[in-house]
């Protein structure tokens, strides 16, 4: 299991925090954090579980985003942003991973 | 959209778990056929509030915050960390509001922009939950929805104290910007005025966007009650604050 983080800006700021199984890419669990404002609430909670068992590629996380997000309120990101940021943890997982920082 | 009366609450400066407690409180006692509220209040200790989506590890430094006598809280609403130290905040709470989000929050910002432009200054508000006066934040406001009920509070910025907020915030580099600093010269201290100025403007500002009297309370015995348990039960429990 790897476990990766990634900080990405997009209209308000998007921490991301996941485990994923190296060999088929799916995600173990995943934490988002941020400043954005999402309504109802609770709908992050859901769209957190929604995205446990998901592949960590990007029509499968943008499909999933934006079926989770339909009936919601989101002013900070939007499904392509959130995408992008989720991508982005396998990004600084692998940068550290060559500079030997895993 | 207009109310003929708002129950006016000026509840003085508390701890941050007794403040967020109170919004709630006020928020969940709305019924239909209760007046709006229109809220005012300081926070005494300091305290640094993150937003309802935020972890509190990753955006505030803990152990800053314990040495220099600072509180943390989480709210009830989504948004960034804040140090509350010399401002004046609001809440608002009605069941009457439009349904759209951005024009909620437009609706609301509009008299708070008012008191800012009639104390001398040039506010402008930015979607989705900013007041600027030349280009820099000088008001965060941020709102939920309950049980058919709006709730939005937000913050009208007197004096910074940059030193104490760079060192309780973790600001990443991304988010200077939204902090009012780019560098050191763009630096805004506020707006100068005492408390009580801002908030007699903001009643007045209040009172004419909605063309309503204001009924002076205070706050029930049971809604003190109420406060007092959501306060030990929730805003200062570690099950709330550290949730993400």
């Amino acid at each position: 299991m790897i476990k990766a983080d990634n900080v990405y800006k997009s209209r308000k700021l998007i921490k991301v925090s996941l485990t994923y199984c190296e060999e088929n890419k799916l995600i173990n669990s995943i934490k988002i954090t941020g400043d954005f404002f999402l309504y109802p609430e609770e709908a992050l909670d859901q769209l957190e579980s929604s995205l446990i068992g998901t592949k960590v590629d990007k029509y499968t996380l943008r499909e999933t985003i934006e079926k989770a997000l339909k009936q919601v309120d989101v002013f900070g990101f939007d499904q392509y942003s959130l995408t992008d940021a989720i991508l982005g943890c396998l990004k600084q997982e692998q940068d550290s991973s060559a500079t030997g920082k895993r | 959209m207009k109310f003929k009366k708002i129950r006016l609450l000026e509840t003085g400066f508390n701890p941050g778990p007794w403040n967020m407690a109170l919004d709630e409180v006020l928020l969940n006692n709305c019924i239909d056929g209760s007046e709006p509220i229109l809220r005012l209040y300081g926070w005494s200790p300091p305290c640094v509030s993150v937003g309802y989506f935020q972890s509190i590890e990753e955006e505030v430094n803990l152990d800053r915050c314990s040495q220099l006598g600072v509180d943390v809280v989480r709210r009830m609403t989504g948004g960034g960390a804040v140090l509350h130290e010399f401002e004046l905040t609001y809440s608002f709470i009605t069941r009457k509001f439009p349904f759209n989000i951005l024009d909620s929050y437009k609706w609301i910002c509009a008299p708070v922009t008012v008191c800012i432009n009639k104390l001398g200054f040039k506010a402008k508000y930015v979607p989705l939950n900013d007041i600027i006066v030349d280009n820099k934040k000088i008001s965060g406001n941020a709102q939920t929805r309950k049980n058919k009920t709006l709730l939005q509070h937000g913050t009208i910025l007197l004096n910074v104290n940059f030193e104490k907020m760079f060192s309780v915030l973790k600001v990443p580099p991304e988010k200077l910007k939204d902090k009012m600093i780019v560098d050191a010269k763009s630096r805004v201290n506020g707006l100068n005025r005492t408390f009580e100025e801002v908030a007699s403007q903001l009643k007045a500002s209040f009172s004419e966007k909605f063309s309503a009297q204001f009924i002076e309370d205070e706050i029930t015995e049971i809604e003190k009650e109420d406060c007092k348990k959501k306060v030990a039960q929730k805003y200062s429990s570690h099950q709330w604050n550290h949730r993400r």
